[in-house]
């Protein structure tokens, strides 16, 4: 089945702390219509296409996008069928000389049919037509002065599992839809962006001890950085880069660590003998969320760095076993259920480090491996129900949803 | 690897005990292709003592003495999110450590693999694995191995034995299994 999953929770609303609701019923957003006049492609790739489009035109959450696929002329004249739209979008596909692929992008104000917008955009190999997608959707939300969405172009770097005790780097597109390999051989896992800007990586290959290596996504080049015994995983890096959240297993005993890049100093962080990982700066960097089983079952964490108290975030769920932080926002997976021998169901919650409240984000399924875009204002997260895979993004601030399906092979860490 | 390994052995010895009936009266000019070749260890045979050895030992059989002792080795099981030892789990930690104290195995470096189902997300789930691992390092250290043998390292989910969704399958998931090193 290749209908997309495409979720929409039909309300619009805004919020100042993302962990409230306030839901409002009017939808003032304006309408757009979607036509394709591509010249390239068979019809199951054109509908790949118009799916992106679409798809990418919901996730601004700025526009209500009509469904429909329309195929027509680049230059035809505009449809008076389509006239109770507020703008058409009209795009076409075409080939370009070896791999080029060509992509043109014509608005139409409706209902008087002008065109105000016109964007040509090419890539060099066809294989990455989803950014000309991304890009071209980015420029004409900017272009009705629309926030930003500009996040849609910034990569995600995973890592899947290609057979028992082999796992590879891959990078993609937000819609995990464009990948490219980066490292293969062995068990490469937990990728981590090294700095906001996106030019390298962190990542941990485990052969006898665990390496963490600093891999440069452009020139392919990569340095050791750390090792240690057992476990070694870099959960975080601080704004700046020049600090990491470390996952240490000196003689079998996972604890958090701050490791300063310039000093080579490992600062420890945590002192519980049982697990503490996946530790995320949180409150400018002066504090910590992590995850740990100190009350018998896991769940979050935060402790201020440089004193040992700790306190408990989260009061609910028998298994809270994965977080991701921004500022002062808190995502985790919960699971809901307690059945160790059938499915289970875990769900994702947002929460403020400086209020009581608790968001609900998703309904059903299972929901894991939660990430927060740079902005803080999306949510990425891997959702698998009735036998189907999705990536899901949330958008905080709009309330709303978008799951792109996915194929492939199990994924084992996910950062963006 | 056991099954094979066995009838290497049947095949050895019924080829040594073949040439050992045989008397060595030899005509070295009417030596050739297509006759019988010639014994020239029967008088080995009728030697006593125990294994024998020389410098052409390969490594092969070396290794695949050390994967014979690795496959008799006994699989730990854990519960659903957990890494302590369970009671009935614990018999066979005592014939593990039994084992890697023998003769044949007291030399060898022993890697402990702690395993997952697939029911954690990333991290937890390596950490899990890894504390599985401790636990039966920390139960083999005070049955008498010695600490300095053994190294732990944790697969996470990514190693499973079984890839089915069911019960049975994520249990024999949750596993420690050793790999001996020379």
């Amino acid at each position: 089945m290749r209908i997309v999953l495409m979720m929409l929770i039909g309300v619009f609303l805004y919020a100042s702390d993302a962990t409230l609701e306030i839901v409002k019923s009017a939808d003032n957003r304006p309408s757009v219509v979607i036509q394709d006049a591509s010249v390239f492609g068979t019809e199951t790739t054109r509908q790949k296409f118009f799916r992106l489009v679409m798809g990418d035109l919901k996730v601004t959450a700025h526009f209500k996008v009509e469904d429909t696929y329309h195929y027509t002329g680049y230059d035809a004249l505009v449809d008076p069928m389509l006239k109770s739209y507020n703008y058409l979008l009209r795009y076409r596909f075409r080939e370009g000389d070896q791999q080029r692929l060509y992509m043109d992008v014509k608005a139409f104000e409706l209902p008087s049919g002008s065109p105000f917008y016109e964007r040509s955009y090419r890539v060099a190999n066809r294989a990455r037509y989803p950014f000309l997608i991304h890009q071209a959707v980015i420029d004409f939300n900017d272009f009705l002065k629309m926030p930003s969405v500009a996040w849609m172009k910034r990569y995600v770097v995973f890592s899947e599992y290609v057979k028992p005790k082999h796992a590879d780097i891959v990078i993609a597109d937000y819609t995990l839809t464009y990948r490219k390999r980066l490292v293969s051989g062995g068990l490469n896992i937990f990728p981590k962006w090294a700095d906001r800007e996106q030019k390298g990586i962190y990542f941990t290959k485990l052969g006898r001890r665990p390496v963490l290596y600093y891999y440069n996504i452009y020139t392919g080049q990569q340095r050791k950085v750390a090792t240690s015994d057992g476990m070694l995983v870099c959960s975080d890096v601080s704004r700046d880069g020049k600090k990491l959240l470390l996952t240490m297993a000196p003689d079998g005993q996972p604890d958090i660590y701050q490791y300063h890049l310039d000093s080579g100093m490992k600062e420890r962080l945590t002192f519980y003998s049982g697990i503490d990982v996946s530790a995320q700066y949180i409150d400018g960097e002066k504090r910590i969320v992590f995850v740990s089983d100190r009350l018998g079952y896991p769940n979050i964490f935060a402790s201020r760095i440089g004193s040992r108290g700790v306190q408990q975030m989260v009061f609910h769920g028998r298994n809270n076993n994965a977080c991701s932080a921004h500022g002062r926002y808190i995502v985790y997976s919960s699971r809901e259920t307690d059945n160790a021998f059938s499915s289970n169901t875990f769900n994702l919650y947002l929460i403020s480090t400086q209020t009581d409240y608790i968001r609900r984000l998703t309904a059903s399924g299972v929901n894991q491996f939660p990430k927060f875009s740079e902005d803080g204002e999306s949510v990425i997260y891997l959702k698998h129900y009735a036998s189907q895979s999705a990536i899901g993004i949330i958008r905080l601030n709009y309330n709303e949803g978008y799951l792109f399906p996915l194929k492939g092979k199990r994924i084992q860490s996910i950062d963006w | 690897m056991r099954k094979s390994l066995f009838i290497a052995a049947v095949a050895a010895a019924l080829l040594m005990s073949g040439c050992s009936q045989k008397e060595p009266e030899v005509d070295m000019t009417q030596q050739g292709a297509g006759q019988e070749a010639t014994s020239a260890d029967s008088g080995l045979d009728t030697i006593q003592g125990s294994t024998e050895s020389s410098d052409i030992m390969s490594e092969d059989a070396r290794l695949a003495k050390i994967r014979e002792i690795e496959a008799s080795a006994k699989k730990i099981y854990f519960d659903f999110d957990k890494y302590n030892i369970r009671p009935d789990q614990e018999p066979r930690v005592d014939e593990d450590a039994r084992l890697f104290a023998s003769e044949d195995a007291k030399d060898l470096t022993i890697k402990i693999e702690g395993n997952c189902d697939e029911w954690g997300t990333d991290e937890y789930n390596y950490a899990l694995g890894l504390k599985r691992a401790k636990s039966v390092r920390d139960a083999l250290s005070v049955k008498g191995i010695d600490e300095s043998r053994m190294v732990m390292v944790s697969y996470g989910e990514s190693n499973p034995v079984c890839t089915e969704h069911t019960k049975e399958c994520w249990a024999q998931n949750r596993r420690v299994e050793f790999k001996l090193l020379p």
